[in-house]
């Protein structure tokens, strides 16, 4: 007994699993071994290795045992068997009742290598002979070697996360086995990789989110990173993204800076990305890591303060057959809903002109010389008031006029269903010294608006070889992606007016005014000009612009076993993307028609000269980029014990060194008088003035679009990053980089802070003391580190930027950008992750939860400056942000019978507050506007701050605001002011809590998943009636103008103001920023639905040439559940057109 | 393939830890330059569209032009109240071209006075390096004179010691904080600067590059420094230097009274070529139907006068509008030139009592106006007789050209008495003589961001 304890001893502290605290209760008067072994399974999670010989000797025994150990319990079975047992690691192994050490001269030595199923070694896996106490363990190349081991018998090999393995050994001198990863939804088996390595998720002591190869092919899209969306613990997409506003589409755990770049780094396998998004083919994608702490992501140092994605592409694997895997896929979308966006229809639109034109508004323009564009309703007014149109016919044009509406031809003559189709294959296989991995992509998306397409073509090849006994590997990859785009559509820009139409009862196209007054171009020049209008279904035939993009990618990686635990290895990439458009307008399109016929001139005798020269004009713009990246590393891995085999440590650790060199050039090209066929233009005059045909008093130079540009962003980094592992539950890991770039000067660079971090964690539930049945499996993690931010905008110098175009004296031009910032620093970004990562009893209930605090100092900001200084933008280490979050992620096996039902849910908290902005905005208007970043300290850097709107005036229904204590409708003071206690604080702008639930029900091989989404927390501004814009034809009015206070008496039911004449932008913009257009954007919404059949062949059955198949359907954007506004808006859509549903289908087979 | 082994090459060279800093020296974008040489400076003062704009604000508010309210509603704020002279002409909104142009040049101007001693100067560059020197020194004087001219009270002896001038920034560091100078400070400043750079400049008219400053370009810049100071006996001397380097007046007669652009921008008689804001909404061609010419100022010319052809027209409802000016462009003129030279010579000479030279100063300029044969010459019995008819045609010579607000904040300080009227919407405005509104308000982000005081209007 003594020394099964004793072994039992040494078994625990070698596999780290002492977990044996469990307590069992068991009772039954003819227990079998399957008794025993389900009830060690099942209440202890240990696993009983049985022989068909030790099967038939066992007998059944009575056993009636409460709340003992798992040992008084085996005890309790074995004490009159002719077998003893003895626990090794969670394994039990029945051992003969006899001398159990003996050892006789002709026994055998096995040796052997144990690998996992992507062929890397094994180390520390126990091999134990069956029936024996005889064991050993593999070394760090997973070799081991068992001496003197009697013949036939069985040998069993375990190691954590790995499936236990029994086999015969018949003589072979060397075995090469091969573990299976445990099945299992514990996240604990995924494999991270940050770019640099690889490792276990179990190991790690950082935050990762991991989109697997099924999850990411839940979803159908051409873009890979869509596929993210939803499925992502941290991770939102932002919707209503302004572009003025340095707003990210994708952030990961909210927000780290103001100024610099916003968007998290991609990683595409080892760097990182610089091309197209969209030439990565989603088939070629195995899986994505988020990296989203200091200690995951710190590695990449001051380009990850925005969280790293990290692509992994697909490979072959050593010792694989060849495996053929077809996938195709056809989604079809339906057409956008035009009717969305709440526009003034045409009978408001048109009584609003009349309106106008009886307040004389019109008359400056029906009387300008340079006869701007007049709308066909005030042309009708004009004919009546000049008497060349009798009331009651101009009546009837109207009343035909207020019944057309242009959405009804746009959607008729502008757009379609989308067609997506996508069809990839794949081969992938490997022997024992090699593998694969070949692909071809073909997508084509016919997209929603007519004659605009999109085709991509990728071809990838892998190749990996290993030479010299297996201590230099070397792995080729080339990648290359072909697309090409129609872009010929614009859509409805052109339609300003809500009553035109596009084309008549008979389809034929019709006119619409645009750019100079369509009365004036019926009859300008005589006939002698060339064709002055507009009709914009004919320019949708003529229109021919083309893009197309080529990029292709190599890698080479070269590794080389240095010494034992010691590699180095050499990665070089080579990445270049050619991008050109051409855009063609013929003589025949509107846009080359009008820019001849404004820049022909009339000689005195009643000649034309064309200062644009006839012919078409071809617009092009073309990129060129370049990416160069090499990075030397030694990588050290080695794990041992101390002498007493007591101790375990471990230490991977590596360091090196990565120099990048991207460049790019960006050319656009204008060429005038363009003959496609020929290929010749015309050189025109750039520099004279001319006189505008139709506005003579009006002179302009002929545009000149020609530019050439290069950037050049170069890197020097070093980075070091060590894990140690004590025990297999105590871990410590540390990272450090530092960059040295060409964007901030040489100066700033020696002063560079190295960005690093630290983190810990203690697999708590592997300690002795730890008791708690139902929760198997617990782990805490903590991690403090600094990330970093690029901006390529600043510069430590004074910084100039020369002109294309010279000055009118012909001289060469250039301003000054940036004033000289010496104490220019780079950005950093502190963030500290607290993780608890759980699972119940067979995984029934598992998932992690984690906090995290971070903080943002030094942070490059815009901020006004006394614009004495010459200056009224400057650009410097100027701000602070801080924030914290949580995210959450759930995964329950609610069913798990035939009928299986899965859940997953994440849920997301992040928030985050201006620390530091000392400049304020001049007025707050600017608060209100959101074509401006103004962060006001104490609040999130996007927030949503309105007047106080405090009803409409009884007398005049103008909107009456708050100001300085008291109510105020002196708008100028009021927007003018520049005191924020003027404003309410509607709260932040950007979802602060979000998540999904994803449900999965499957039975047999039928699976249906869906996923909600929900995103709450924040709040936006609704658009409503702008009357000062519309009346200047900036806004095309809003359905509120139908609510509008109209008399007295109105203000007690609407909060729309009157429609004044003359319109006072200042009101407009009091109401537009007012707190009565703030609504709450919570909402919840189903995202997607997915059907799949799965066939796996059947062993016996021969006849099919493919071993699975499966067969899917796929449908997204399915729309809102719920919201909490009551005005019909998507939050995720203000101003746009939510993304309309689609639904795939598709058919994966593997030969 | 070669570039690729080279970038091999280096990347062993960094891997060494050699050639780092030349590694990353590399610009990160190829139209971006430190400027640092001669040639550098160049394409800074080459951007006329910096250099060579000056502020609208006083014109606006000056009595050259009237216009309609339909039109008022559309311009800019600042436009909107400068033109009804309101205590408050900005209502809190701030980036006002008029204040942030002028600092702009001055910012430029100063980054090229000091990065200028590090280079080295050589027989070779002297006379490039000197002359950059002086155009950056006469760009920096011509901006603070265009911004005392609007937000300082207009130059008194008495009073100009503790009159607040403007914050004069000499350096380009934007870390410096700089208060207003007295007006006194100001001239001194502007004086000292052009002073220096008439010794500088290259005695070489630019016929071709007229945006670029020239001696006798810096020596106009005195004169018309000097005269908005009231200081007449200098403003006349360097009236009198400019025009000995450069007096080319040209004969209306020889141009093409028909066309709306009768000048283009190599008019002999521009000293130096520069523009009234090009952001501003009014006094520029797409406006100019909106900007109706004042009728009295338009009464004033005789039919034979070419000046009522040559800058006017008749738009639709037969009200006079402007045509385009010296520049030829569609933004109004407001640079040197050397007819305001030959009236502020002869001006001179009538405040020093010199009639006869006075008369033929005015002569000479308005003999170039008339129709041919039309024109008799201008008699007066007295030197007052002379200056009375003097002012009169600078009233009529120089409208439009930003210099109507200097002289009725000048003219009204010496007792012209001159009250300004304007109609809008049937309220009716009134700036009466010498009232502080003559002195512009500083911006409120100006105030605010820079802390410095503000003028009192009301």
């Amino acid at each position: 007994m003594k020394r099964i304890a004793a072994s039992l001893v040494v078994a625990c502290l070698l596999l780290g699993a002492s977990a044996f605290g469990q307590q069992i209760t068991f009772s039954n008067r003819k227990a079998t071994l399957k008794n025993i072994s389900k009830v060690l399974e099942k209440q202890a999670g240990i696993s009983l290795i049985t022989t068909r010989a030790t099967n038939a000797v066992i007998r059944p025994t009575a056993v009636h045992v409460k709340n003992v150990s798992v040992e008084q319990f085996l005890d309790a079975f074995f004490k009159d068997q002719p077998f003893r047992y003895e626990i090794i690691g969670d394994m039990v192994t029945i051992v003969p009742r006899e001398n159990h050490s003996r050892i006789a001269p002709s026994q055998v030595t096995i040796r052997g290598k144990i690998l996992n199923e992507q062929g890397e070694p094994i180390p520390a896996a126990t091999i134990l002979v069956n029936g024996s106490n005889k064991y050993t363990t593999t070394d760090d190349n997973g070799e081991f070697t068992l001496t003197g081991v009697d013949t036939n018998f069985n040998i069993v090999i375990s190691s954590v996360n790995y499936e236990p393995r029994e086999l015969n050994w018949q003589g072979e001198s060397e075995l090469d086995i091969r573990l299976k990863h445990r099945i299992s939804e514990l996240n604990i088996v995924n494999v991270v990789s940050n770019g640099y390595q690889k490792q276990t998720q179990a190991k790690a002591t950082g935050s990762y989110a991991r989109i697997d190869n099924e999850l990411l092919n839940r979803r159908v899209s051409t873009n890979i990173l869509e596929r993210l969306e939803g499925v992502t613990s941290g991770l939102v997409f932002n919707k209503n993204v302004n572009p003025n506003t340095n707003q990210s589409t994708i952030s990961i755990r909210g927000r780290s800076t103001i100024f610099a770049n916003p968007n998290p780094l991609i990683v595409l396998d080892n760097f990182p990305y610089t091309g197209d998004i969209n030439n990565i083919n989603p088939n070629d994608v195995e899986s994505i890591t988020i990296l989203k702490d200091a200690e995951s992501a710190s590695i990449w140092g001051a380009f990850s303060g925005n969280g790293v994605i990290v692509i992994t592409t697909k490979k072959g694997k050593y010792d694989q057959p060849l495996k053929l895997s077809f996938n195709s896929n056809v989604t079809v979308g339906k057409k956008p809903d035009q009717y969305y966006l709440p526009m003034l229809d045409s009978k408001g639109f048109i009584e609003v002109e009349q309106f106008l034109f009886n307040q004389g508004f019109y008359d400056g323009q029906d009387a300008s010389p340079f006869r701007p564009v007049i709308s066909p309703v005030v042309e009708i007014l004009l004919k009546i008031r000049n008497g060349e149109l009798s009331e009651a016919e101009a009546e009837s044009q109207l009343n035909l006029l207020r019944q057309q509406d242009k959405r009804d031809d746009v959607d008729k003559y502008l757009y379609r269903n989308s067609v997506n189709q996508q069809y990839s294959i794949n081969a992938s296989g490997g022997g024992n010294n090699n593998h694969y991995y070949f692909s071809a992509g073909y997508g084509k998306n016919l997209s929603n608006l007519k004659r605009n397409d999109y085709n991509r073509v990728t071809l990838t090849a892998n190749n990996t070889v290993l030479w010299f006994k297996k201590a230099f590997e070397l792995n080729t990859g080339i990648i290359f992606t072909e697309t090409n785009q129609h872009n010929n559509n614009i859509g409805n820009i052109s339609l300003t007016y809500p009553y035109l139409k596009l084309a008549d009862a008979q389809g034929n196209a019709l006119v619409i005014p645009s750019d100079v007054r369509q009365s004036y171009k019926d009859t300008a020049g005589g006939g002698q000009l060339l064709d002055w209008d507009l009709r914009p279904l004919d320019e949708l035939k003529l229109s021919d612009n083309r893009f197309k993009q080529t990029e292709y990618r190599i890698n080479i990686d070269a590794k080389l076993k240095i010494a034992k635990g010691l590699d180095a290895a050499v990665i070089y990439q080579y990445n270049r993307g050619f991008g050109e458009q051409n855009d063609f307008k013929s003589q025949q399109t509107y846009y080359t028609r009008n820019l001849i016929n404004q820049y022909t001139e009339e000689t005195p005798d009643g000649k034309l000269i064309y200062h644009v020269p006839l012919g078409g004009i071809l617009d092009q713009l073309t990129t060129d980029y370049e990416a160069q990246n090499v990075r030397s590393q030694l990588n050290f891995n080695k794990s041992w014990f101390n002498k007493g085999k007591s101790k375990f440590h471990a230490l991977t650790a590596l360091a090196g060194v990565e120099v990048k060199r991207f460049e790019q050039e960006y050319e656009t090209m204008r060429l005038y008088g363009y003959n496609k066929e020929l290929q010749t233009s015309t050189d025109v005059d750039y520099e004279t003035l001319y006189p505008l045909y139709h506005a003579p008093a009006l002179t302009e130079k002929i545009p000149y679009a020609n530019l050439r540009r290069t950037n050049t962003d170069r890197f020097v980094s070093y980075y070091l990053s060590a894990k140690y592992i004590f025990q297999r539950k105590y871990i410590l890991s540390a990272s450090a980089r530092k960059d040295e770039s060409n964007l901030f000067g040489v100066e700033t660079n020696q002063k560079g802070v190295p960005l690093w971090s630290v983190g810990a964690a203690w697999e708590i539930s592997e300690e002795k003391f730890y008791h708690v049945h139902w929760l198997p499996f617990l782990k805490l993690r903590v991690t403090n580190g600094y990330n970093g931010n690029v901006d390529k905008s600043v510069s430590a110098y004074t910084t100039a930027f020369k002109e294309g175009l010279k000055n009118v004296w012909g001289a060469p031009v250039g301003y000054i950008i940036n004033p000289p910032n010496p104490s220019l620093r780079w950005e950093k970004n502190h963030m500290i992750n607290f993780g608890v990562d759980f699972a119940t009893k067979n995984t029934i209930l598992e998932g992690s939860f984690e906090y995290y605090l971070r903080k943002g100092t030094d942070l490059i900001g815009n901020s006004p400056l006394d614009p004495t200084t010459g200056v009224t933008q400057f650009r410097g280490n100027t701000a602070d942000l801080k924030g914290h979050g949580y995210d959450l992620v759930l995964r329950s096996k609610n069913i798990n019978k035939q009928l299986k039902w899965l859940s997953v849910l994440l849920a997301s908290y992040t928030t985050n507050e201006v620390t530091n902005y000392k400049v304020k905005q001049a007025a707050i208007w600017y608060y209100g506007d959101p074509n401006y970043i103004s962060p006001v300290e104490g609040k999130p850097l996007y927030s949503i701050f309105s007047f106080k709107f405090m009803g409409l005036n009884p007398s005049t229904g103008t909107p009456i605001a708050y100001l300085d204590g008291d109510t105020s409708t002196i708008y100028s003071a009021i927007y003018g002011s520049n005191k924020l206690e003027n404003l309410v604080y509607n709260g932040p702008a950007n979802p602060t809590y979000f998540g999904s639930l994803r449900n999965t029900l499957s039975w047999k091989q039928l699976e249906l998943s869906f996923n909600i989404t929900w995103k709450s927390g924040y709040y936006f501004r609704r658009p409503s009636i702008e009357y000062f814009n519309l009346f200047f034809g900036g806004s095309m009015g809003h359905p509120d103008y139908e609510k509008r206070w109209q008399k007295p008496g109105d203000e007690k039911f609407t909060t729309v103001p009157a429609m004044v004449y003359p319109a006072d932008q200042a009101s407009q913009t009091v109401y537009a920023y007012s707190d009565v257009l703030v609504e709450k954007g919570d909402h919840i919404r189903l995202q997607d639905i997915q059907l799949s059949y799965d066939f796996v062949k059947n062993r016996n059955e021969r006849k099919q040439p493919f071993i699975a198949f499966r067969l899917y359907v796929y449908a997204n954007n399915l729309g809102i559940i719920w919201k909490a506004n009551d005005k019909g808006i998507d939050p995720d859509y203000i101003n746009s057109i939510p993304n309309s549903r689609t639904i795939a289908f598709g058919v994966r087979f593997d030969f | 393939m070669r570039m690729h082994f080279y970038f091999l090459f280096v990347t062993w060279c960094c891997l060494a830890g050699c050639n780092k800093s030349k590694f990353l020296d590399e610009k990160p974008r190829s139209d971006l330059f430190v400027p640092t040489t001669l040639e550098d400076f160049q394409l800074l003062l080459d951007n006329e569209t910096i250099m060579n704009e000056t502020p609208v604000l006083g014109e606006i508010s000056a009595d050259n032009f009237y216009t309609t309210f339909n039109f008022w509603q559309t311009l800019a704020v600042k436009e909107q109240f400068g033109y009804i002279w309101a205590p408050d002409i900005y209502r809190g909104e701030g980036n006002i071209g008029d204040w942030n142009v002028p600092y702009q040049q001055v910012f430029t101007a100063n980054v090229i006075l000091e990065g200028l001693p590090k280079i080295k100067v050589s027989s070779a560059n002297e006379k490039h390096w000197k002359n950059t020197k002086g155009s950056a020194l006469f760009f920096r004087a011509y901006a603070f004179h265009n911004l005392v001219q609007l937000f300082s009270p207009v130059f008194d002896e008495s009073t100009a010691i503790n009159d607040l001038g403007v914050p004069l920034r000499l350096r380009p560091n934007i870390e410096d904080v700089v208060s207003r100078s007295s007006v006194r400070e100001t001239y001194q400043r502007i004086i000292a600067d052009l002073s220096e750079a008439t010794q500088l400049l290259e005695d070489v008219f630019h016929q071709n590059n007229r945006n670029r400053p020239s001696k006798a370009a810096a020596y106009a810049l005195l004169a018309r420094v000097y005269l908005s100071m009231g200081l007449y006996d200098k403003a006349g001397l360097y009236a009198d230097s400019c025009l000995k380097r450069y007096d080319t007046l040209i004969d209306y007669n020889t141009l093409n009274s028909t066309t709306g652009r009768p000048f283009d921008r190599n008019f002999g008689e521009a000293l130096l070529q520069s523009r009234l804001l090009s952001t501003t909404g009014l006094i520029k061609a797409s406006t100019f139907v909106y900007c109706i010419v004042d009728s009295s100022l338009y009464n004033s010319y005789n039919d034979n006068d070419l000046r009522k052809l040559l800058f006017y027209q008749i738009n639709n409802d037969g009200l006079p509008i402007l045509k385009f000016g010296y520049n030829g462009s569609a933004l109004g003129f407001s640079g040197l030139a050397t007819d305001e030279m030959y009236l502020i010579r002869a001006e001179c000479y009538a405040r020093q009592g010199k009639k006869d030279q006075a008369l033929a100063d005015l002569n000479s300029l308005m003999q170039m106006r008339w129709k041919k044969d039309m024109f008799t010459p201008f008699t007066a019995a007295t030197a007052d007789e002379a200056l009375n008819l003097i002012l009169t045609e600078r009233r009529k010579e120089l409208p439009f050209r930003g210099l109507r607000w200097t002289d009725l904040r000048r003219l009204n300080k010496e007792g012209a008495n001159i009250t300004l009227t304007r109609i809008l919407n049937g309220t009716t405005y009134t700036l009466p003589p010498n009232s502080r509104l003559y002195t512009l308000p500083i911006p409120p982000d100006v105030i605010q961001l820079g802390g410095i005081e503000q003028n009192i209007r009301e």
